[in-house]
C-alpha cells in the first residue's frame, strides 16, 4: 500500500513538469505579449499608453531575453512560491487571486455536492427501470444540462431569475456585502445568488454522471452474484443496497479526477457571463491579455489541484477496491 | 494673460459678506462629527483664499445641496482611472464650451506661447491636509521628471521643443515658470488632457519613497510590504495620480481613493480641501461618495436597466437604448442621449505604407481614395445602425467645432456609385473577373481584405453593409478579425492592406489644441504608420513621407507646434483640414453617433445634450461632476 | 444399443461396437422455426442491428440526426434566403406566423405583409401585420440566387416568399437577415465540424491507446502520462491559445478546419483511455497469441484482429463526444476565438444573440438554440442505443 502510494506521487513529479511546460507554450504561443496587447488597448480607448512605464516593465521582466531562460525564471520561482506579478493588475498575482479563490472552491464544491445528490438517486432509477418513461424522461432532463450551451443558459436564467424574483443580475452577493466581514445577511445574499451559477454548471456534470453510473450499474446487475442473492430470496431493493451499490460508489470517488477539470472549465464561461467573483473571469482576461505570470501561475494551480485530486482519488479507490492495489501490471 | 472669470478681490468679498451675514458657510454633513472633534479645520481653513468659484445660475443650473452616494459600474479595476478623468482637477481645464478655463491654478501668464507663468492659489492644501505650493512643482521637476533612474531618456517629450529641454524656476512659493526655447503651444492643451501631464506630486508625501531622501533600509522595508523590486518601481506605483489605487496619495481631485485593490468594489470620498466652491459658498463637490462596483463588461447594460448604477456612461452602448428607456418606467433612472465627439464612429484606412507595390500605388492615388468614399452608401449605414439619428459626413471635426465648415463633412462623402465607377475606370481598372469584380493591372481580383480588431460589433455591421456597396461597383472587400496586439506591428511591417477603427480622436477642436491626429505623427496611425514611425522618432528612422500632400501636413503641423498667435494657428488647421478633405487620407462614414447616458432620475445638473469624448472634454469631466447632486427628497 | 453381450470378452478378444450404427440425423431434436433458424445464423452486424432497432428512441434519433445530415447537402435549397441577404427596412423583425385561412376561406400556406413604423421614444422599430396583404407563399420556386456548395450557381428554393414581399418564419436579425435561413446554413458548420473532429480523435485514440495498450512498458507510461497532462489543464485555456496561432490571413475554410483539427487533437485522450483498457483485458485472449505464433505483426493483431471486437462499443462513445465538440465550437465562438463572420455557424449565431437586449427585446434571436439542443440530445440517445446494442448477446 506504502508502495503504491509512494510510485504514484513519484509518477506525478514528472507530469507536473510537462504540464508546466505545456502551460508555459500555451501563454507563450499566440503572437504578440501582454504589452502589446495593453499598448493597443489603450489606444483603442483613445489614451496614449503609459509608454515609459510599460518599457521599463518590460526591461525589468526580461522580456528580451530568451524563453526557455523566461521558463526557468518562471517555474523556479513558482517552487519557491512566488508566482510573479500581474502586468494587468500591477500587483503580485498572489494579491489579485486573494478572495476570488475561496469563492471559487465554495461553487465547486456546492457544484459537486450538488452533482452527486442529483446524480445518485437518478442514476439508480434509470438503472433499475431501464427503458421506462422515468428513465427517458429522466435523462432527457439531465441532458438538457448538457445540450444547452452554459452561457446560453447563464445568460436566460439570469434574466428571468431578475424579472421573476427580482434577484441582481450576475455577481455572487449584493453589492454592500462585498467587502464586509461573513454576516448571516452575507451568507444569505450569497446563497440567493449562487444556486443559479451551481444549477447550471451542476446540471451538465449530472448528466454525465447519471450516464455512467447507469451504466457500471448496469454492468454490475447482470453479474452472477446478483442473480444468485435474488435466487436466495433476498429483496431485490436489499440487494441493490448491499452489493451492486458498494461498486458503483467507489466509482463516484474515481470520478472526482475528471470532474474537477470539467468543472472548472464549464465554470469559466458561465462565470464570465454572470460576472462571478470567482477565479473564471480573471484567468481568461489574463489569458486574453497574456498577462503571464497570473495565466500561467494560476494555471499551474489549477493543473496541479487536478492531478493531487486525482491522486487522492486514486489512492481512496485503492483503499477501496484490493483489486488495484494488487495491481495487474501493466508491461509485457 | 488668462485671466479667471471673478478675480481675487470679488470672491473675498463674497465670502466675507457671507461671513458678516452672522452665517457660516455650509460645509458637507459627512464632516460633522470630524469638526466636532476637531479632527477637521473648519472650512474657511480648509478652502484656499482664493478658491475657484463656480457660479451655477450663470451656467444654467441649480445650487445643490451637500449628501449622497453615487454609484457607478466599471468593467474592470482599471477603470478607477475614470475618477480623475471625470473628476478632472487640472492645472488648467476646458470648460462645456471647450474654453481654457483655471482651474487649479489661479492664473496663468503667457508669453509668445513659450514662457509660461503659473499662478498657485493662496491656502490651497492637499487632501491631508499638507500644503499645495511652488515645492511640489520643485520637487516633480528636480526628483522625478528630470532623474534618470526614473525617466530613462529624459523628461517626456512634452516639456521639450525642438529637443531642447524647458527651464524650470521657482519664482515665490506660489509662482512657477517654465520657458520654452522656442514656441510651444501645446503645452496647456497637455496639462488640460483627460491623462495630463504630470508637472507637481505631493513632495512631502513622496520623500520617503524617493532614494534621494529616505535611507536604504526604510526603502528596503518598503520594497518588501508594497512587493515590488525597486525603488523606481515603489516610487511609481505610490506616486500614480491617473490611477487613483493608493487611499494614502495625497490629491487634489474632487474625490479620493479609500480603497486599496485588490478589490471589486472601490469607493471614493469627498476630499475635505477641494479648492472649489459654489457660488453660495458651499464648498464642493456636492456628493459625498462615488462607489464603483466591478461587473463583467458584457452585463453592464443589462444591471444598468436594473438599476444598479446611478451614473453610468461606460459599457453602454446606443444598441442598449430601447432597455434602459424601458428601464425608465421602472426605476427611477433617467436616459438621455449625448453626442459622440469622434471624427467618425467608424473609419476605413486603406494603408498607405501597404508592402504590396499595386496596392500601395492604388492606395496612394487620391482617385482610388476618393471612389472608395463615393461609393459608400452611408444614409444606409445611418438608417440601419444609427436609426438616421447620427449625421452622415466625412471623417473631419464636427459642425460644434469651431472651426467646422460644411464642405469638409461633405467632400467626397456622397453617395454616387457612378463616380465611383468613373473615377475607377479613369485609374485603369476596367478589366472584371468572376464576380463582375475589377481586375488589377496584374491579372489579380481587386479584392481588399479590410483588418479590424474585432471588438465591437459596431464594425463588424458597417463592413457588412459596406461590403455591399463596394461589390456594386466592383471592388471585393474581406474582412479578417486581426488580434489587437499584433494589429500594430502588421501595419507597421506594411502587411495590412486596410483597417477599420475610428475617426479623428478629437472632433471638437479649437485652434488652440494640436492638429498632431491630422499628420503621421504615430505608428498606430494605421493609415501611415511607417510615416508616423518616421516622425515619432523625431524623422530621424524609418522612411519620410513621399506623398507631397502628406509631406504638407507635417510641415503645417511643425508650423503649428511653432507658431504665436491664435489666428495662426486657425489658418493652420483651416489648411489641414481642407487638405484632408480633398485627399480623403481616411476615408469616414458617420459621425456625432449617439451615447445613452444612463443616470437616477433624482441626479441633477446633468446636461441632457452634451458632448461625450475623451478629448477634450475628459467625458464628464467639462461638465463638473462636483456640481452634481441628488435633490433632496 | 445392441447385442449387449452378458459377459465380458475374453481377454484379447476385440470389444462390441458401441456406437450404434442406425441412421442418425444430426438436426433432429430441436427443430427450429425459420425466425430462430434466422437469430441463430444472424451475423454479428445483423444481430446489433436488430438490438438496436429495440430502442426505440435512438432509432428514431438515428433517423432525426439522419435527416438534419441529409439537409447539409441542400442547404441552400432548403432555405428560403441567402444567408447574407439583408434588408435595411426590416431590421430586428418579429417571426411572421403562417396562417391557412384568410377570413373563414381556405388560401392555403401564406403570411400578412407587414407595416414598419419607428418608435421614436425607445428608437424601436414597430412592425405591424397588414391583413389586407396576403402573401401567399410558394414552393419549389425560384428565389435568391446562390453558389451551390459555393460553385454552381442556382436560385431554386425549396420555399419563398411571394413576389416583392417577404416571408420572415423566424424573424430577422439586426441587419435585417432571416433566422431561418441562417440557421440552415448553420448547421453545415456546425455538424460537420463534430464529425470531423471527431473522427480524427477517433483515429488519433485507436493507434495511441492500441498501440500503449498492446505493447505497454514504456510507450505506455509516457502515454499514461501524455493523457493525464492533457486531462489536468482545463480546456479553455488549451483552446484558447492553440485558436490564437491560426493566422489571421487564413480563409475562412482554412480556419474552420484548424478549429477542427484543434478540438479534434484535445479529444482523443478518453478515447485512448477506454482503448488501452479494453486492449490490456484482450492481450491475453488465445488467438491473438495465435496470431503472434504465426508471425502477425502488431500492427496487423490491433487492427485487424482486437479492435473489430469492440469497435461498436468505440462507436458508441465516439458518437457521444461529437456533443461536446458542438459545445466546444460554441463556447469558442462566444470567448470570440475560432470561427468568426462572415461565416455562420450555430455557435456564431448564438454568440451575436448572447446580450441581455436580446433576451428581452428579440428573442427569437435565441431560436438557433434548438437545434443545437435536439442535436445534441438525439446524438446522446444514439449513443446510448449503440453502446446497448454493442453487446447484442446480452
Amino acid at each position: 500500500m506504502i508502495r503504491y502510494i509512494f510510485m504514484r506521487v513519484l509518477t506525478m513529479i514528472p507530469t507536473l513538469v510537462l504540464i508546466s511546460i505545456l502551460v508555459f507554450l500555451i501563454i507563450e504561443l499566440p503572437p504578440g505579449d501582454f504589452f502589446e496587447s495593453h499598448i493597443a488597448e489603450l489606444q483603442a480607448l483613445g489614451e496614449d499608453a503609459d509608454l515609459a512605464e510599460i518599457e521599463m516593465l518590460r526591461e525589468r521582466y526580461g522580456f528580451d531575453q530568451p524563453q526557455v531562460i523566461r521558463y526557468l525564471n518562471w517555474a523556479g520561482g513558482m517552487l519557491t512560491g512566488d508566482f510573479g506579478y500581474s502586468f494587468e493588475y500591477r500587483l503580485p498575482v498572489n494579491e489579485v487571486v486573494g478572495d476570488r479563490l475561496w469563492l471559487t472552491i465554495v461553487l465547486s464544491v456546492l457544484t459537486i455536492l450538488f452533482t452527486w445528490a442529483l446524480a445518485f438517486p437518478i442514476g439508480i432509477y434509470s438503472a433499475t427501470h431501464q427503458y421506462s418513461w422515468g428513465d427517458y424522461g429522466l435523462t432527457f432532463l439531465g441532458l438538457i444540462g448538457i445540450a444547452v450551451p452554459n452561457f446560453m443558459l447563464a445568460l436566460v436564467m439570469m434574466y428571468f431569475a431578475n424579472t421573476w424574483f427580482g434577484i441582481s443580475i450576475g455577481n455572487l452577493m449584493d453589492r454592500q456585502y462585498l467587502n464586509e466581514p461573513l454576516s448571516w445577511e452575507k451568507v444569505q445574499s450569497i446563497l440567493s445568488h449562487i444556486w443559479i451559477p451551481v444549477v447550471i454548471i451542476g446540471m451538465a456534470g449530472t448528466a454525465g454522471m447519471v450516464r455512467r453510473l447507469r451504466a457500471n450499474l448496469l454492468d454490475e446487475l447482470d453479474k452472477q452474484y446478483v442473480v444468485t442473492a435474488k435466487a436466495k430470496g433476498l429483496h431485490p431493493k436489499k440487494v441493490l443496497r448491499k452489493y451492486p451499490l458498494r461498486m458503483a460508489l467507489n466509482f463516484f470517488v474515481s470520478d472526482i479526477g475528471s470532474i474537477l477539470p470539467a468543472m472548472i472549465s464549464g465554470a469559466e464561461v458561465t462565470a464570465i457571463v454572470l460576472s462571478l467573483e470567482t477565479t473564471g473571469p480573471m484567468l481568461i482576461r489574463a489569458l486574453q491579455s497574456q498577462d503571464m505570470y497570473l495565466a500561467g501561475s494560476f494555471l499551474m494551480f489549477l493543473a496541479f489541484l487536478t492531478v493531487i485530486g486525482v491522486l487522492i482519488s486514486d489512492i481512496a479507490l485503492a483503499f477501496l477496491d484490493p483489486r488495484i492495489r494488487l495491481g495487474a501490471g501493466s508491461s509485457k | 494673460m488668462i485671466t479667471p472669470r471673478i478675480t481675487r478681490r470679488t470672491t473675498l468679498g463674497l465670502l466675507a459678506s457671507t461671513l458678516l451675514a452672522g452665517r457660516a458657510f455650509a460645509d458637507a454633513p459627512l464632516f460633522e462629527a470630524d469638526l466636532a472633534a476637531g479632527t477637521l479645520p473648519p472650512m474657511a481653513d480648509r478652502i484656499p483664499l482664493n478658491p475657484r468659484v463656480i457660479n451655477l445660475p450663470g451656467m444654467g443650473r441649480e445650487t445643490g445641496v451637500h449628501g449622497g452616494t453615487v454609484r457607478m459600474l466599471i468593467g474592470g479595476q482599471r477603470d478607477v482611472r475614470l475618477i480623475p478623468m471625470n473628476g478632472y482637477s487640472r492645472l488648467m481645464g476646458y470648460d462645456a464650451d471647450r474654453n481654457l478655463q483655471p482651474d487649479i491654478l489661479a492664473a496663468c501668464d503667457v508669453v509668445e506661447n513659450r514662457i509660461y507663468t503659473l499662478h498657485l492659489r493662496e491656502g490651497h492644501r492637499w487632501s491631508d491636509g499638507s500644503p499645495f505650493t511652488a515645492d511640489d512643482f520643485a520637487y516633480c521637476w528636480t526628483d522625478v521628471l528630470n532623474n534618470p533612474d526614473l525617466y530613462r531618456s529624459g523628461p517626456p517629450v512634452e516639456l521639450t521643443s525642438d529637443g531642447v529641454v524647458a527651464t524650470f524656476e521657482v519664482l515665490d512659493p506660489l509662482t512657477v515658470r517654465y520657458t520654452f526655447a522656442t514656441p510651444s503651444p501645446d503645452f496647456l492643451p497637455k496639462i488640460a488632457a483627460p491623462l495630463p501631464l504630470v508637472l507637481f506630486m505631493p513632495g512631502a508625501y513622496l520623500r520617503q519613497f524617493h532614494a534621494k531622501h529616505q535611507t536604504e533600509e526604510k526603502l528596503a522595508e518598503f520594497i518588501e510590504t508594497y512587493s515590488v523590486d525597486d525603488w523606481q518601481g515603489l516610487h511609481q506605483k505610490m506616486s500614480r495620480s491617473n490611477r487613483p489605487e493608493n487611499p494614502d496619495l495625497p490629491t487634489l481631485e474632487a474625490w479620493r481613493p479609500r480603497t486599496a485593490p485588490p478589490s471589486e468594489q472601490f469607493i471614493f470620498e469627498r476630499n475635505p480641501y477641494f479648492h472649489r466652491v459654489d457660488q453660495a459658498g458651499n464648498q464642493l463637490p456636492y456628493l459625498d461618495r462615488i462607489v464603483l462596483d466591478v461587473a463583467s463588461s458584457e452585463i453592464i447594460s443589462a444591471k444598468t436597466a436594473t438599476g444598479e448604477s446611478d451614473l453610468q456612461t461606460t459599457g453602454v452602448d446606443f444598441p442598449d437604448y430601447t432597455l434602459l428607456k424601458q428601464a425608465e418606467k421602472i426605476h427611477p433612472l433617467k436616459v438621455s442621449l449625448w453626442r459622440r465627439t469622434q471624427g467618425s464612429s467608424v473609419a476605413l484606412l486603406p494603408n498607405l505604407n501597404c508592402s504590396d507595390p499595386v496596392w500601395r500605388k492604388l492606395f496612394q492615388d487620391v482617385r482610388m481614395r476618393r471612389a472608395m468614399s463615393v461609393a459608400i452608401n452611408r444614409a444606409e449605414l445611418n438608417k440601419v445602425i444609427y436609426f438616421g439619428l447620427a449625421r452622415e459626413s466625412a471623417d473631419t471635426v464636427l459642425p460644434e467645432s469651431p472651426l467646422f465648415k460644411p464642405e469638409y463633412a461633405t467632400a467626397w462623402a456622397q453617395y454616387d456609385p457612378d463616380l465611383a465607377n468613373a473615377l475607377l475606370d479613369e485609374i485603369g481598372l476596367t478589366e472584371r473577373g468572376g464576380g463582375n469584380i475589377r481586375l488589377l493591372p496584374d491579372g489579380r481580383k481587386a479584392g481588399i481584405v479590410v483588418e479590424s480588431s474585432g471588438e465591437s460589433t459596431l464594425e463588424t455591421d458597417v463592413l457588412e453593409l459596406i461590403r455591399d456597396h463596394m461589390r456594386d461597383v466592383g471592388i471585393a472587400i474581406y474582412t479578417r478579425v486581426s488580434q489587437r496586439d499584433v494589429f500594430r506591428s502588421r501595419a507597421l511591417g506594411g502587411e495590412v492592406q486596410m483597417s477599420v477603427w475610428t475617426g479623428l480622436d478629437n472632433g471638437v477642436p479649437s485652434a488652440e489644441m494640436s492638429p498632431e491626429h491630422l499628420a503621421p505623427t504615430m505608428p498606430d496611425h494605421l493609415q501611415w504608420p511607417v510615416w508616423g514611425a518616421w516622425y515619432a522618432s523625431g524623422k530621424t528612422e524609418g522612411d519620410a513621407p513621399d506623398m507631397p500632400e502628406v509631406l504638407e501636413l507635417v510641415t503645417l503641423l511643425d508650423a503649428w507646434r511653432q507658431s504665436t498667435s491664435t489666428a495662426e494657428r486657425a489658418l493652420i488647421w483651416d489648411k489641414m483640414l481642407s487638405l484632408r478633405a480633398d485627399q480623403v487620407f481616411t476615408i469616414g462614414t458617420i459621425n456625432g453617433a449617439l451615447q445613452p447616458i444612463v443616470r437616477s432620475a433624482r441626479l441633477r445638473n446633468i446636461p441632457d445634450e452634451a458632448l461625450f469624448g475623451f478629448i477634450p472634454t475628459s467625458y464628464l469631466g467639462a461638465y463638473l461632476p462636483d456640481t452634481f447632486f441628488y435633490e433632496k427628497a | 444399443m445392441s447385442n449387449t453381450q452378458n459377459a465380458l470378452p475374453e481377454p484379447g478378444a476385440p470389444m462390441g461396437h458401441f456406437v450404434s450404427d442406425l441412421p442418425f440425423d444430426p438436426n433432429e431434436g430441436e427443430a427450429q422455426n425459420s425466425a430462430q433458424a434466422r437469430f441463430a445464423q444472424a451475423s454479428q452486424r445483423q444481430l446489433m442491428w436488430w438490438q438496436f432497432r429495440k430502442h426505440k428512441v435512438a432509432y428514431w434519433c438515428g433517423v432525426f440526426l439522419f435527416l438534419m445530415y441529409a439537409t447539409v447537402f441542400i442547404s441552400e435549397f432548403l432555405a428560403p434566403y441567402h444567408q447574407d441577404t439583408r434588408n435595411s427596412d426590416v431590421i430586428y423583425s418579429p417571426p411572421q406566423p403562417v396562417h391557412l385561412f384568410h377570413e373563414g376561406a381556405f388560401i392555403g400556406p401564406f403570411v400578412y405583409g407587414r407595416d414598419q413604423t419607428l418608435d421614436m421614444e425607445t428608437l424601436r422599430r414597430v412592425y405591424t401585420d397588414d391583413l389586407t396583404d396576403v402573401q401567399p407563399l410558394r414552393f419549389f420556386c425560384q428565389g435568391d440566387s446562390y453558389d451551390f456548395w459555393g460553385v454552381i450557381p442556382g436560385n431554386f428554393h425549396l420555399m419563398c416568399p411571394a413576389k416583392g414581399g417577404e416571408a420572415f418564419l423566424l424573424g430577422t436579425d439586426r441587419l435585417g437577415r432571416d433566422v431561418l435561413s441562417r440557421t440552415i446554413y448553420g448547421a453545415r458548420i456546425s455538424l460537420t465540424i463534430g464529425i470531423l473532429g471527431v473522427t480524427l480523435s477517433f483515429v488519433l485514440g485507436i493507434v495511441i491507446g492500441g498501440l500503449a495498450g498492446y505493447h505497454g512498458g514504456w510507450f505506455d507510461a509516457v502515454t499514461q502520462r501524455v493523457i493525464e497532462v492533457l486531462q489536468s489543464i482545463p480546456s479553455i485555456p488549451l483552446w484558447m491559445a492553440l485558436a490564437a496561432i491560426i493566422p489571421v490571413t487564413w480563409s475562412p475554410i482554412l480556419v474552420y478546419i484548424g478549429i477542427t483539427v484543434i478540438l479534434g487533437m484535445l479529444d482523443w485522450t478518453g478515447l485512448a483511455r477506454a482503448v488501452r483498457s479494453k486492449l490490456l483485458s484482450l492481450r491475453e485472449e488465445d488467438y491473438v497469441l495465435a496470431a503472434r505464433l504465426m508471425g502477425a505483426k502488431s500492427g496487423r493483431i490491433i487492427g485487424r484482429h482486437m479492435v473489430p471486437g469492440f469497435m461498436s462499443h468505440l462507436i458508441a462513445t465516439a458518437t457521444l463526444t461529437i456533443p461536446a465538440m458542438i459545445l466546444g465550437e460554441t463556447a469558442l465562438s462566444f470567448l470570440g476565438i475560432g470561427l468568426r463572420a462572415p461565416i455562420s455557424s450555430w455557435g456564431i449565431l448564438l454568440t451575436e444573440a448572447r446580450s441581455v437586449n436580446i433576451i428581452a427585446l428579440y428573442p427569437w434571436l435565441l431560436f438557433p438554440v434548438v437545434p443545437v439542443i435536439l442535436v445534441i440530445l438525439a446524438f446522446n440517445f444514439l449513443g446510448d442505443g449503440l453502446r446497448d446494442a454493442a453487446d447484442p448477446y446480452k
